[in-house]
């Protein structure tokens, strides 16, 4: 039996609620004191098309999805089809059972059926069949134990606002659940149990709006963006959130304009930032160009989906990483950062504008869809440590037309940086070469100085970028790489491979680009196999490592590239099958999504 | 108080690239002179300009000045004005960079009417890549890519303007610098987007709109007694009739501006203190409890 660890997966058409009632369930879940995590898994359409919404709630914080669903619940026979599979043995499934019926060759015998007519008692019994949403909370909470007062609590908060018909309705739907549950099945049969304890002070919070947020504190006071998924809850959030601190959104027309908009409020003087996906970074690379030719400081927000082209839009990839670095013609120095977990998405964002202005240089946040659309618990983020560092910028007094230059040539690379406004400090800045003054020129010295000037921040910066995370055992001999949102599945395997006696060390890397060669070159001396695991097909990761590390013979890559992100049992497998090692105990004895409780 | 400035206020060290006799150096010194008149300080005017020989024209103007990508000249200055508001922004491009590649920003910049202005220096060809149709040359034009003749109908981007919703559509002719500056300053002045199109002859390459060619087809159609500006009917009128090229103020407006319906405060954006509201930011939480 599992002990206060559940995986729950929401699945039925898109547009029939299962989103709202999962982000119940994950409020559920943290006010009864569990850790959460949720991964949505959507199509790319409004009305109609599978959708799921998996929950994880767990003692620890995993930040990710454990091996198998553990409960799930099927508004029709379509969610059971794509994802029976994916149950544990010794899980369950509700099923409404209202119009369709399970046939026997996905009548999996491991898992226990509960097949309930939800749209029928809805429908019946409540006068309203969309309320089977609020029916399947209680039958779900009667299994696994949820809190009914706080199921309660919540569903009257979100209903609130609609009036209190709507929310006796609810709360009879809760009532209805839990009723058939128990005058159906025995008592608690699910063999899951939850434990209440302290929600205590956390927050629970999505990847995209804890970017945003760290926004808004970092003085991100512009944004232009142009409507794509996975990103568009960062412009939607700032949309509502800058207006009321004295700042601005622009819906732009295309990316062209939402990159080149941002350039132009930065030059000015303004905190901007953009957000976009694969196919807008790609419109995007022309302007980033300017941004480091001008050295105007900028944020982008990648958040990243599957490609090429269209490719699947609400699914997760890291295909975008070679893009984000290499992408445009001539070169530029760039920092491509990529945050790990939702509490990192927040304090990467404020590092993001420090850099950015600190060096005048563009800066990525690359994040992907199974963070920035997942949300997850976490303590309340730090606002008042914050600290915002503007560099070199001269917004006020004034400086001496003719001796002032804009891009003059430092130690560090960075120029003094007047803003438009300030007198004396009136400036060309073109997209063409220019001098330390701004004027256009194609001489040869000044050239070579200029690409020594720009390229030479990529190394005056390199004691201000975020530094990698090692997690696991220092001297390992299996050394395991990767980014993102693999943090939480990887971290997870450390873990549980520990548990089962296979030691091994992960680096998380937080900076991609300047690439931390000095990082690599440690983290991978001495290890017998070094696994490089990351979302894409041709191992972009991978490849830069091994051009800091050379060819090695130990260097495996574990890759994904379905649009799913990793689940922990992936990796643990692919490190044993390639390493040739076993667990010393059976990998049914690790509790699974329990993880550090086991290590010893 | 500063001294009255002069048109040579608003020069700068950089000798000009242009072919002598070029449309755009009529175009140059009828905004230094607009500017001059309008009592602007250099620091307080910031000007980006597109790719392309007229797009050289940012580094000819003593400002803030931003020399781009091809096309985006006016996403860069719609956005350099939302950041601070006390500027006054320009915009300047050839007929290909804001009716070309730019096109597509062109038509929103005119809905979004933001306060700023836009110079659009059509010569009816491609310059700096030594003479190709442009978005503007006349159906049948040769040039070095339509040796056969220009298939293309020319654009008509003040109507399009119109179309789109603009406040402010003017046109001139760089060999008329009196109404030119008129017409400047009263784009600069007018509240929201303004455009101002010139007729700006390119001597080397397009041998067939000179300025002799000019002069003997446009007329000053705000000079007609019964013309009405205000009138969006007879500005569509006059700007898509047969004939001679229609020249003046054609059409203006009063409407709420960007600035107006986003309720933009009056402190400029750049000017505000990003420490000033840590206790709301941490507030904010809440709603994540």
């Amino acid at each position: 039996m599992i002990l206060n660890s559940v995986e729950v997966m929401f699945g039925g058409q898109a547009g029939d609620g299962s989103l709202t009632t999962g982000d119940l369930i994950a409020g559920v879940f943290k006010r009864m004191g569990l850790e959460v995590y949720t991964y949505k898994d959507f199509p790319s359409r409004i009305r109609g098309g599978h959708t799921n919404y998996v929950i994880r709630a767990s003692e620890h914080q995993n930040y990710g999805m454990a091996d198998a669903v553990d409960a799930l619940v099927a508004f029709d026979l379509e969610a059971v089809e794509a994802h029976i599979e994916e149950m544990r043995p010794g899980g369950f499934v509700v099923f409404d059972n209202t119009s369709e019926t399970i046939p026997d060759d996905l009548r999996r015998d491991d898992v226990t059926w509960y097949e309930i007519p939800l749209a029928k008692i809805a429908k019946e019994q409540l006068g309203l069949e969309l309320v089977r949403n609020t029916i399947s909370l209680g039958v779900l909470g009667a299994l696994i134990g949820m809190d009914p007062e706080i199921i309660r609590n919540d569903v009257r908060g979100v209903y609130q606002r609609k009036g209190e018909k709507v929310v006796d309705l609810n709360m009879r739907a809760i009532e209805a659940g839990e009723s058939y549950v128990l005058e159906h099945f025995a008592d608690r049969p699910s063999g899951y149990g939850l434990v209440a304890g302290d929600d205590g002070d956390r927050l629970i919070m999505m990847g995209n709006d804890a970017i945003a947020y760290g926004a808004l504190v970092a003085g991100c006071r512009f944004m232009a963006g142009y409507p794509i998924t996975p990103a568009t809850d960062v412009l939607e959030w700032m949309s509502k959130q800058l207006p009321k601190f004295g700042g601005v959104v622009v819906q732009a027309e295309d990316e062209l304009a939402a990159i080149t908009m941002t350039l132009g409020a930065a030059f000015a003087g303004v905190r901007a930032m953009t957000a976009t996906s694969g196919p807008g970074q790609a419109l995007m690379t022309e302007a980033i160009g300017l941004a480091g030719v001008l050295e105007i400081p900028v944020v982008v927000i990648e958040c990243a989906r599957t490609g090429p082209s269209t490719g699947m839009p609400t699914k997760t990839e890291q295909s975008n990483l070679n893009h984000l670095i290499y992408s445009g013609h001539g070169e530029i120095p760039r920092v491509v950062l990529a945050p790990g977990t939702v509490h990192e998405s927040f304090e990467i964002a404020v590092t993001a504008f420090n850099l950015a202005e600190k060096y005048q240089v563009p800066v990525f946040i690359l994040t992907e869809q199974a963070l920035c659309q997942s949300k997850a618990t976490l303590a309340p983020l730090d606002v008042e440590a914050v600290e915002i560092d503007r560099g070199k910028l001269i917004d006020s007094g004034e400086v001496v037309f003719g001796e002032y230059k804009r891009f003059a040539f430092t130690e560090d690379g960075v120029s003094p940086r007047v803003i438009p406004g300030v007198p004396g400090g009136m400036h060309l800045a073109p997209g063409s070469e220019h001098n330390d003054a701004g004027v256009i020129t194609e001489n040869p010295r000044n050239r070579a100085r200029m690409m020594e000037k720009r390229m030479g921040k990529l190394v005056s910066m390199r004691d201000d970028l975020p530094n990698a995370v090692l997690h696991g055992i220092a001297d390992a001999d299996i050394a395991i790489v990767g980014y993102g949102a693999n943090r939480g599945p990887i971290a997870e395997a450390v873990q549980r491979l520990a548990a089962g006696g296979v030691l091994t060390r992960f680096l998380q890397l937080r900076t991609l680009w300047p690439f931390p060669e000095d990082d690599i070159r440690a983290f991978v001396r001495g290890a017998q196999h070094v696994f490089v695991v990351e979302n894409n097909y041709t191992g972009q990761l991978m490849q830069l490592i091994r051009a800091v590390v050379g060819p090695l013979d130990a260097l495996h890559g574990v890759r994904k590239y379905d649009g799913r992100p990793f689940r922990p049992i992936e990796i643990i497998d692919a490190v044993l099958e390639t390493a040739g090692l076993t667990l010393r105990r059976a990998q049914g004895d690790i509790a699974q999504g329990d993880a550090a409780a086991e290590v010893v | 108080m500063t001294a009255t400035l002069t048109p040579k206020d608003f020069a700068t060290a950089t000798p000009s690239w242009w072919c002598p006799g070029c449309g755009d150096f009529g175009v140059l010194s009828a905004l230094k002179q607009a500017m001059a008149e309008l009592g602007k300080q250099p620091k307080d005017v910031a000007f980006v300009s597109g790719i392309g020989c007229s797009g050289k024209i940012s580094g000819y103007l003593h400002s803030y000045a931003f020399h781009g990508v091809h096309g985006r000249a006016l996403p860069v200055a719609s956005a350099i004005k939302l950041a601070n508001r006390d500027l006054t922004v320009i915009a300047a491009g050839g007929d290909g960079d804001g009716y070309a590649i730019g096109a597509g920003h062109f038509v929103h910049a005119v809905r979004r009417n933001i306060d700023m202005t836009y110079i659009v220096m059509d010569n009816q060809t491609y310059g700096l890549t030594k003479g190709q149709s442009s978005p503007t040359s006349a159906t049948g034009y040769v040039a070095s890519v339509s040796p056969d003749g220009n298939p293309d109908t020319p654009l008509n981007g003040l109507a399009l303007a119109l179309a789109a919703g603009a406040t402010f559509v003017a046109r001139g002719f760089s060999a008329q610098p009196k109404q030119m500056v008129a017409m400047i300053k009263a784009a600069v002045e007018h509240r929201g987007f303004s455009i101002v199109e010139v007729m700006s002859p390119c001597v080397t390459y397009n041998k067939i709109n000179t300025y002799a060619w000019f002069k003997e087809n446009v007329e000053d159609v705000t000079a007609r007694e019964d013309y009405a500006p205000n009138d969006r009917a007879a500005a569509f009128a006059a700007l898509m009739r047969e004939g001679d090229i229609p020249l003046g103020i054609i059409y203006k407006e009063d409407r709420p501006t960007f600035e107006d319906r986003t309720g933009l405060p009056e402190t400029p954006i750049a000017r505000l203190d990003l420490n000033a509201a840590r206790e709301r930011f941490t507030a904010m939480q809440a709603a994540y409890r």
